[in-house]
């Protein structure tokens, strides 16, 4: 079926089966491969993108469904200008291999947007097997000091 | 201090895994893996399949892919698929579905009907204990078995019937997954001058090694390109399925091929951590010294018999002192999925079963648990005469009982409000090793340098190390050097596996910096160049003679060279025949029990570790937290349960437990420094493999003190807390 998808502030005119997800879609057929599939069920959170501005997990998310916008971690910078808590992800080295990394951003700036108060809790759907735990959480708390003081 | 070099490439989905890849023309492979454990494929009905939309190709043991058994001088034999009808375990890969999108390949994949003649299913290690066999002798040629005896001791069972307190105990351990976060996966392109292979592995070129064997291709026509690897730990040292299923795939279809396997197949079709089984006795004087340690190791491996976890070997023989020591390996080949060597192999079990065994003797003596440890601290390993080259656990125990407030531990924890809170601490070793490396360097006009290895960068931090100590060695900054790495093309070195990275391509960056400088100052002194002739030197980058300064660029470009370069190796040498290697460390942890529900929650957590000169303290901090997480997900979360049938119970990141960031406290990490240039010009040991290693001993003997139960299997559930 003909679907149209905004994704990072641009339209994008696509065939896809009813059966591909946004996470298919995006990666497979528009070459936006930021949000990674560690899992394909909805077990790791390596897929997490924001639609309309909230976090969802892409791999369950069928493409034909998403009428509203897409924004993902390669449309979060402005050039080369970090977005907070990506810069705040490298200050504090909250990553290693880095593959959860786009899930775990796009999930820490909805924690911050939606002023969460259990950080740990709520990053808890994105499973991080180099275990940077400690890592995020500082990261988190740099970037909401950084929120605060604009 | 440096960042990680490539963080801004990873936080903005930049970096680019191997299965971000895609090419004009590409098609996608889909594993069919099989559904029985033990037995032979009678037949496979590929007719609906092949007939699915989309469909460019059916392949399996009746219709097979170009492939043969890889042989490389590292890894030895690593297996490939669909070369013959018989299945060894439940999940195995049998075949592959190619078609135009993902989607219709995993559709068709699911229309494949297999049948089988089955034959029973050995899947119990418990079971097979009673009829294992022994062990090969290791690399080195130690036999499996082995014991060394003081003068006039008849046998280790004399000297535990010697000893004033014996404790005497069965620890197991738990068939685990390396779960790294990306699959394995792999992008094959094949052109004129040979194969493309994109694909996360632990060393390219021994990835591009074992793909030129398995495709009976000249080797140099077979380039593996890694720049990004999602987590590895040990699962992504041997070449994959997918990568080997890719590349004889778009082969044979002349055209891009993609396979990417399914995270319930990454538990199957990759390999695993061997369940351990592993009965210790220890005899001590009454002041705490051994007399005798007696640790008998049996573990799970597959039918192929090719990895063995080496539990004893890895922990009890060198560990502490004592006179008299006796250790065995024996192995249960089942009907599982394949296991090999995942975050300190042999050590991180291996350590559950002797540290939880010392604390249980610490409590028999009614002595100090660190006391104990230090009074059996050995200054080489038992029977040995080679003296461990830098060894500080001392130390390691005494800041870190400091820094934990061990001082005010009780033998029997204490109570806050509906929690018992215990702590516990256990000893960390694991070997200082180094693998053959060659780094080039190179010298450019423009005053910058590259530092270049093929290897891989899985999360570790090698490629920001190579920046660093290419720098130092160059005497120039960190800014200035571009390192590379993740591509076979490179010159061979940097394989990311056995904690060795960063001293065996440190090592060969030093040997190639001195070479290229060498180069450089011949160049400089040369008939017609701007020091013809004289006595010429070389510091922060520049070349010095008779009060005469140029950067190397600037004689670069004054002789007309764009760049000189040069490379240098260096491997484990003499310095084996002079003392033992090892990184040393200890582990606190703290935990709280609940009185009712017995929910176990791991409050606070210290590593202090020595582990030679630490080339960058954050990224090292943070690969340390990583492996300290990993104890305590092995104590507390991860157990793959195998079903008699074979299958695997939790083969799914739903039901396989890893710890996520709600689990997990403020983690202390902290280095003694002594730089170990008795092992390397570097001066560093490894740290990948060595945070994993006793933490969850300390977390079984935090749950003992918290509790008083002493549970001697991994991972400890809510259940065995229960009254």
């Amino acid at each position: 079926m003909d679907i149209s998808l905004e994704v990072n502030g641009r339209v994008e005119e696509l065939s896809v089966d009813p059966g591909v997800t946004l996470l298919d879609a995006l990666r497979e057929r528009l070459g936006i491969t930021g949000a990674k599939k560690g899992c394909d069920r909805g077990q790791c959170g390596a897929c997490t993108v924001h639609v309309d501005g909230r976090p969802v997990l892409s791999c369950l998310t069928l493409a034909a469904t998403v009428r509203r916008p897409v924004r993902t971690v390669d449309g979060l910078s402005a050039g080369d200008q970090l977005h907070p808590v990506q810069q705040a992800f490298v200050d504090q080295d909250a990553l290693q291999c880095g593959f959860c990394t786009s899930g775990q951003i796009m999930s820490a700036v909805a924690a911050i947007e939606q002023g969460v108060e259990d950080v740990r809790e709520f990053m808890s759907g994105n499973i991080c097997r180099c275990a940077a735990y400690p890592n995020i959480v500082a990261a988190i708390e740099q970037a909401r000091r950084a929120d605060a003081s604009l | 201090m440096a960042s990680r070099l490539d963080g801004p490439l990873k936080v903005t989905g930049r970096a680019t895994y191997g299965a971000d890849n895609n090419f004009p023309g590409m098609v996608y492979g889909y594993v069919v893996v099989s559904t029985i454990a033990n037995g032979e494929i009678e037949a496979l009905d590929a007719t609906a399949a092949k007939s699915a939309p989309g469909v460019i190709g059916v392949y399996s043991p009746f219709d097979p892919l170009d492939l043969r058994t890889a042989r490389t001088p590292m890894f030895g034999e690593t297996w490939v698929p669909l070369q013959n009808r018989e299945v060894a375990y439940y999940g195995q890969p049998i075949g592959l579905v190619v078609a135009r999108t993902f989607e219709q390949a995993r559709d068709a994949a699911m229309a494949v009907e297999v049948s089988y003649v089955r034959r029973p299913a050995l899947t119990s290690l418990a079971e097979g204990v009673a009829t294992a066999e022994d062990a090969p002798p290791g690399r080195d040629g130690t036999p499996s078995s082995l014991s060394v005896l003081a003068s006039g001791v008849e046998s280790i069972e004399a000297a535990l019937a010697a000893s004033p307190v014996v404790v005497e105990a069965t620890y197991t351990t738990a068939t685990q997954n390396h779960a790294a976060m990306e699959p394995h996966s792999a992008v094959a392109v094949w052109d004129a001058d040979g194969l493309t292979m994109y694909s996360g592995n632990q060393g390219a070129n021994i990835q591009a090694m074992e793909l030129a064997s398995a495709l009976d291709c000249e080797p140099s026509t077979v380039r593996s390109v890694n720049p990004f690897v999602g987590g590895a730990f040990g699962g992504k040292g041997r070449t994959s399925v997918a990568a080997f299923l890719a590349a004889a795939a778009a082969r044979a279809l002349d055209r891009p091929v993609k396979v990417v396997l399914s995270r319930e197949q990454v538990f199957t079709a990759t390999a695993t951590r061997a369940a351990t089984v592993q009965a210790m006795a220890l005899g001590a004087a009454r002041d705490g010294s051994l007399i005798a340690v007696r640790h008998d190791s049996w573990c799970s491996t597959a039918m192929d018999r090719s990895f063995v976890e080496p539990t004893s070997h890895g922990t009890s023989r060198e560990w502490y002192a004592t006179e008299n020591l006796a250790i065995s390996q024996k192995m249960v080949p089942l009907n599982i999925p394949p296991t090999t060597f995942m975050r300190a192999p042999g050590e991180a079990p291996g350590s559950f079963a002797l540290e939880s065994a010392v604390d249980e003797l610490a409590i028999a003596l009614d002595m100090d648990p660190i006391q104990l440890r230090l009074r059996n601290d050995s200054t080489a390993p038992p029977g040995k005469d080679l003296l461990w080259s830098s060894k500080h656990l001392d130390e390691c125990f005494q800041l870190g009982a400091a820094r934990f407030g061990w001082a005010h531990r009780s033998p029997h924890g204490r109570t806050e409000g509906d929690w018992l809170v215990g702590i516990g601490t256990a000893t960390a070793m694991f070997p200082a090793i180094r693998f053959p490396a060659t780094v080039g360097v190179t010298l450019r006009a423009d005053d910058t340098a590259v530092v270049a290895t093929s290897g891989a960068d899985p999360g570790t931090g090698l490629l920001t190390v190579l920046s660093l100590v290419g720098a130092e060695s160059l005497d120039i900054t960190p800014d200035r050097v571009t390192p590379r790495l993740g591509d076979s093309a490179l010159p061979p070195g940097g394989m990311s596996g056995g904690s060795t990275a960063t001293a065996s391509a440190g090592s060969a960056i030093m040997v190639a910096a001195a070479e290229v400088i060498d180069r450089l100052l011949d160049l400089a002194s040369a008939p017609g160049a701007p020091f013809e002739g004289l006595e010429v030197s070389y510091a922060d980058g520049q070349v010095l003679a008779d009060g005469r300064v140029m950067t190397f660029g600037e004689l670069l470009r004054a002789v007309k060279q764009e760049s000189i370069s040069a490379t240098g190796s260096s491997a484990p040498g003499e310095e084996l025949t002079k003392h033992s290697f090892s990184s040393f460390g200890a582990q606190f942890c703290e935990v709280r029990v609940h009185r009712l529900t017995r929910e176990i929650r791991v409050s606070r957590m210290l590593g202090v570790f020595d582990a030679g000169r630490i080339i960058n303290a954050e990224l090292a901090r943070s690969q340390i937290i990583g492996g300290m997480i990993w104890g305590v997900s092995a104590a507390l979360h991860e157990g793959l349960e195998i079903e008699r049938n074979g299958r695997l119970a939790n083969g799914d990141f739903a039901s396989y437990l890893l710890p996520v960031n709600a689990d997990i406290p403020e983690v202390d990490v902290h280095f003694v420094e002594h730089p170990d240039t008795l092992h390397n010009a570097v001066g560093a040991k490894g740290i990948g493999e060595i945070g994993t290693v006793g933490m969850a001993a300390a977390v079984a003997n935090a749950v003992h003190n918290a509790t008083g139960i002493r549970v001697r299997h991994i991972p400890i559930t809510i259940e065995d807390l229960l009254d």
